[in-house]
């Protein structure tokens, strides 16, 4: 009897505290709207908090202060953890993260910073970003649109102020808010190895695309070096650094990317003068079908391939200016790794496309305290820590130093992408994932461009250069329709 | 003299089937085990030998460890082993509880919507499951259960289909005669459940823990999703997560693999007979 | 179980609870009610929204639009879709071969052989090794060079005039394929051995005795025995085949046209982010599994009439097992 009772009993229980639960996850919800409304208005009103912020100084500064406002060596009693999730594995493995933060804390002590690597950063972080309390701050997925910002990431400062202090800080800015800084400039190139080159009997750096596969044939008739090219084809992000030339690289226009490519019909070519994205297909396809890659690209190894440039085991590959230094670290011959422009001639020109790498983002949900020892440790990262140099990037601050590694570059020109016109801020990013060519965002279609190729280069039935283009035209006007966009170029 | 004959002609052609057997048995265990035999040929090589040595060749040094032990630090392999344990422990307690309570209901008892809730569970095992994860992974962040183990176990124990048909099977082999003398004796049908039946379901039981034991161990895509922060890793997770930096540095990465499969093996070895009969009984479900 | 509560209700509380009925009640409410919420939570819950996915174009983070049939009209109309489907037919192929192999060395196993236990051993541990740990050992054992050209080599090929085996398109998903062989034959095996065994061991005696040859006791008494496990196996297999995902995932990622159906699904949801036309892909393949499922169960009622000896063998198992556990006296 007394049993019966129990069971009855824990059965109403049960469904009771099913029920709590369910209320108290309402209760939470209301809680966060509530404070992501607080937190977006201070930004718009930037002057009025300043004032106030300076008299607050060192006891109780104002956590809401914008980046430009916050001055690096006060407030250094800020107690704070900082989770930070980041897609260099690497330098979390090598310790060069933890040296960053020891220097850091010689400032702030309070103020404790952990890394975490992830290795499928995007994937993995797309999903855990659906989750509130994901970490404080992270490397912003590219994946979100930027009218999304908002709805995960802290505002930083408006972007009229922080556009004249930092570079391509549009990148995560929405509506004249700015959501995240990058954490280095990347300017696109080709990594070589200046004595295979030599080896090869190649004298000056080719500065059109034939040229380009003349050199890897040259590199391949005379043995200097077991790959010509490589293309780490496995892995998909690292064959999709081709993808960055669709940009300035490959144009020289600085309006083009945001503002002309989403509107554009056919984009991707074939063109006579091999502007836009055709010529980096028609490189990897054409590097592909000559044979001039390595012989078994799906089992391609990224970390053993930069020691095998570094010895001259490699002639080329087109990787951004952030691979540079780790290219030379792999081994000892540092001095062999050469950076040199896209082999891409516009009226006598050439032209690299600069960007952001990824950017610092912090968690809107985290407490206003850990928020703002966030923004303190984004304006050190970006300012003091020297971060940018050291992996051979663009300096993030508008007067920093540019890094040895692009010295290459001179006569170049750099070009950054024009924010796209307002309102139309995500048009390129609707119509990259609507056509699925995703520039910028996978490897996916360089991958199927360099497959056809490598299976022309065996003699089985590929598809051609033309056939493949005229594909991705058909998906990027099948998603303008779609999309409704207008045609206008 | 036909009679003789005939004998030879026998043994010859049983010479040949014998020989055709031991043969064909040869053949196929050597395809099986060279790949796992390689790796550990692999694994106590150094990296100057690896890069060095055809794969074929055996390593100089048999004590080796160098390779093992860099994969159990860089893995965090003794976290990864305490939490796959405690996740094996639980999801195997959990899902076998659950498990026979159901099926003791479903067997047992007549109510309406006995025969959906049993068509609930067939369907069930027909929908795909790394294809929902999708919404999976949205209702499990409603709950705060990603990145906890605990949500990872309710996960696992909440998927679990195959157990509860070996149970429903199971039952219906246990006579009701048995269950209705002890009620008539005054025994709830918690008692009955608790004190008779479940006792009988031991072979049942071990079965399920064979099969789910398995998969749990071994189970990586949902722990790679719904377990990602660094001391929640479990064994096949870090085994995936700590050899991104090595590449094809296959001399760290097969000494990772034999870390995790020598588990496996070990309790293999130990309860092989246990094994089969498990998975023979788990297999008559449908 | 809602019909249940609401009876609860009409009668009166402290009668109902001192009644069998009562108990009965409880008991059912209570065992059932962590499993049913476990499986609607993780199930249907998630079910019932990837249907309500399909239906939208979405990413997911960010808004959604609604599309109505667009995102199914898409899965008929993509090509990959279509290959990736084509695909499976590679991995039903191996696990027909599979079934066979397994078959063959069960027939063998399950009589007296030297060293039984251990081939049995090695031909079954593959399956008790973790999906990954399977995809690098394979990544190694496939690689150029490494441990199979190794092999072929010393039997007399010519390194050049083997094949890739994972970038060559003609080859490379037979060689994932073989991998799901390696890994899943020996269990199948197992399985039918322990049918194999169930059979009565007078009927071989009463055979040999008739002077039949192995190929008929293997005819007549051994495949009419196992009958319904190799039927269940076939038809696990086939729609196994249809979501075949590891070999593809772990060892090529899906480069190389080695994507099969599930890894295409897995690609557009996780980088492209058309979580809707995954959405729906999920619930065309659920489609077709459904009816290739029920298309064969019906092929095998027709074919074969419906008596099933195995569950009489394993009646007889579970008899067996009861006994011993009367025997030993469990009524603590």
């Amino acid at each position: 009897m007394k049993r019966k009772l129990i069971s009855i009993a824990l059965v109403f229980v049960l469904c009771f505290s099913l029920a709590a639960c369910g209320s108290k996850k309402d209760n939470k919800d209301t809680s966060v709207d509530a404070n992501k409304e607080n937190t977006q208005t201070p930004t718009k009103e930037p002057e009025a908090t300043k004032a106030e912020s300076e008299a607050a100084n060192d006891e109780t500064p104002d956590y809401s202060m914008t980046l430009d406002q916050i001055e690096l060596g006060k407030y250094t009693d800020i107690t704070a953890t900082i989770k930070f999730a980041t897609h260099r594995t690497d330098l979390v493995d090598n310790g060069r993260f933890a040296e960053y933060v020891a220097e850091f804390n010689k400032v702030y002590p309070n103020i404790k910073v952990e890394y975490e690597g992830i290795t499928d950063y995007k994937e993995t972080m797309d999903i855990r970003l659906t989750q509130k309390d994901w970490g404080t701050m992270c490397m912003i997925p590219t994946s979100i649109d930027k009218v999304d910002l908002g709805t995960y990431f802290e505002p930083i400062g408006s972007y009229d102020v922080l556009k004249d202090i930092y570079n391509f800080c549009d990148d995560k800015a929405f509506d004249n808010v700015v959501y995240g800084l990058s954490s280095t400039g990347n300017a696109q190139g080709i990594v070589y190895n200046k004595k295979v080159f030599e080896a090869a009997g190649i004298t000056s750096l080719p500065k059109t695309p034939d040229e380009f596969l003349d050199c890897l044939q040259k590199i391949k008739d005379t043995g200097a070096a077991e790959d010509p090219y490589y293309s780490n084809y496995k892995d998909d992000w690292a064959i999709s650094q081709w993808n960055a030339h669709i940009g300035g690289s490959t144009n020289g226009d600085p309006e083009y990317y945001n503002n002309i490519l989403p509107y554009q019909k056919n984009p991707f070519g074939p063109t006579d003068d091999f502007t836009g994205a055709y010529s980096a297909y028609y490189l990897i396809y054409n590097i592909a079908a000559r044979g001039l890659c390595e012989e078994d690209p799906v089992t391609t190894d990224w970390e053993g391939c930069k020691g095998r440039i570094n010895r001259g085991e490699i002639g080329v590959m087109a990787m951004g200016s952030w691979a540079v230094t780790q290219f030379q670290q792999a081994d000892s011959n540092p001095q062999d790794i050469g950076y040199m422009p896209f082999p891409l001639t516009i009226n006598g020109k050439q032209y690299a496309s600069a960007g952001a790498d990824y950017c610092y983002g912090i968690n809107i949900n985290a407490d206003e305290v850990t928020k703002f020892a966030a923004k303190i440790y984004t304006k050190w990262l970006v300012e003091q820590s020297n971060f940018s140099y050291n992996e051979g990037g663009i300096p993030i601050l508008k007067t920093g130093a540019y890094p040895e590694v692009l010295n290459a570059f001179s006569g170049v020109e750099f070009i950054v992408n024009n924010p796209a016109a307002a309102g139309e801020e995500d048009t390129f990013n609707a119509i990259n994932a609507e056509s699925e060519m995703n520039i910028n965002v996978d490897g996916k279609k360089a991958q199927y461009v360099f497959w056809e190729g490598f299976k022309a280069s065996k003699g089985e039935s590929a598809k051609t250069l033309e056939e493949l283009m005229a594909e991705f035209n058909e998906a990027w006007s099948d998603a303008q329709a779609s999309l409704g966009i207008e045609v206008k170029y | 003299m036909s009679n003789r004959k005939r004998r030879k002609h026998y043994s010859v052609k049983q010479c040949i089937i014998s020989f055709l057997k031991y043969f064909s048995l040869i053949f196929i265990t050597f395809w099986m085990l060279l790949p796992i035999v390689s790796c550990v040929i692999t694994a106590f090589k150094s990296t100057q030998e690896y890069n060095q040595t055809s794969v074929a060749t055996l390593p100089k040094n048999w004590f080796y460890i160098e390779n093992f032990v860099t994969a159990w630090t860089k893995g965090n392999m003794g976290r990864a082993f305490l939490n796959s344990m405690i996740i094996l422990v639980f999801v195997l307690m959990g899902s076998i509880l659950i498990g026979t309570m159901l099926a003791y209901i479903l067997n047992r008892f007549k109510f309406l919507g006995n025969g959906l809730i049993r068509n609930l569970f067939l369907f069930a095992a027909l929908i795909p499951g790394v294809a929902v994860q999708v919404t999976v992974f949205s209702i499990m962040t409603s709950l705060n259960l990603v990145n906890t183990l605990v949500g990872y176990m309710i996960l696992l124990m909440g998927t679990d289909v195959i157990s509860i048909y070996v149970f429903l099977q199971f039952f219906e082999n246990i006579s009701v005669s048995l269950d209705e003398s002890a009620i008539v004796d005054g025994a709830s049908y918690y008692t009955v459940f608790f004190r008779i039946l479940l006792p009988l379901l031991k072979p049942a039981i071990v079965t399920c823990m064979i099969l789910k034991g398995v998969s749990t161990y071994n189970e990586y895509y949902m722990a790679n999703l719904y377990l990602q922060s660094e001391k929640l890793k479990v064994v096949s997770s870090s085994l995936y997560t700590f050899t991104g930096p090595f590449g094809n540095q296959y001399n760290f990465i097969c000494a990772g693999v034999i870390i995790t499969v020598l588990p496996a093996l070990i309790v293999f070895i130990t309860c092989q007979n246990k094994i089969y009969n498990g998975l023979t009984q788990g297999a008559v479900k449908g | 179980m809602d019909n249940v509560k609401s009876n609860q209700k009409r009668i009166h509380p402290i009668r109902f609870l001192k009644s069998r009925k009562g108990q009965r009640a409880s008991i059912i409410i209570l065992f059932l009610l962590v499993p049913m919420t476990l499986l609607i939570t993780f199930t249907y819950l998630p079910f019932e929204k990837m249907i309500e996915f399909s239906f939208y174009k979405m990413k997911y983070l960010g808004r959604r639009t609604p599309v109505g049939f667009k995102n199914y009209i898409d899965v008929f109309k993509r090509e990959d879709c279509f290959r990736a489907l084509y695909l499976s037919l590679y991995y039903m192929g191996a696990s027909l071969i599979q079934l066979v192999l397994a078959l063959y060395f069960a027939t063998i196993l399950s009589f007296k052989v030297k060293g039984g236990k251990f081939f049995k051993g090695a031909i079954f541990f593959p399956y008790l090794i973790c999906g990954i740990a399977v995809g690098f050992i394979f990544k190694f054992f496939f690689t150029r060079g490494f441990v199979l050209d190794t092999v072929l080599q010393a039997v007399g090929f010519d390194l050049d005039s083997l094949p890739r085996w994972l970038s060559d398109t003609r080859i490379n998903n037979i060689s994932l394929a073989a991998t799901s062989v390696w890994r899943y034959m020996g269990q199948n095996m197992v399985l039918f051995i322990g049918a194999i065994m169930s059979v009565d061991s007078e009927m071989y005696e009463a055979a040999e005795l008739d002077g039949a040859s192995k190929w008929q006791e293997f005819k007549y008494i051994i495949l009419p025995s196992i009958r319904t496990v190799v039927l269940l196996n076939l038809i696990l297999s086939i729609s196994g085949s249809l979501s075949a995902f590891e070999p593809s995932y772990v060892i090529t990622g899906g480069t190389a046209e080695t994507a099969t159906y599930f890894v295409t699904m897995h690609v557009l949801a996780h980088n492209t982010k058309k979580v809707g036309l995954a959405s729906a892909m999920a619930i065309v393949l659920m489609g077709i599994i459904i009816l290739v499922t029920v298309a064969q169960k019906l092929i095998f009622h027709f074919i074969f009439d419906n008596d099933s000896d195995i569950s009489k063998g394993t009646r007889k198992r579970m008899n067996r097992y009861l006994k011993k556990q009367e025997g030993g006296n469990t009524y603590e």
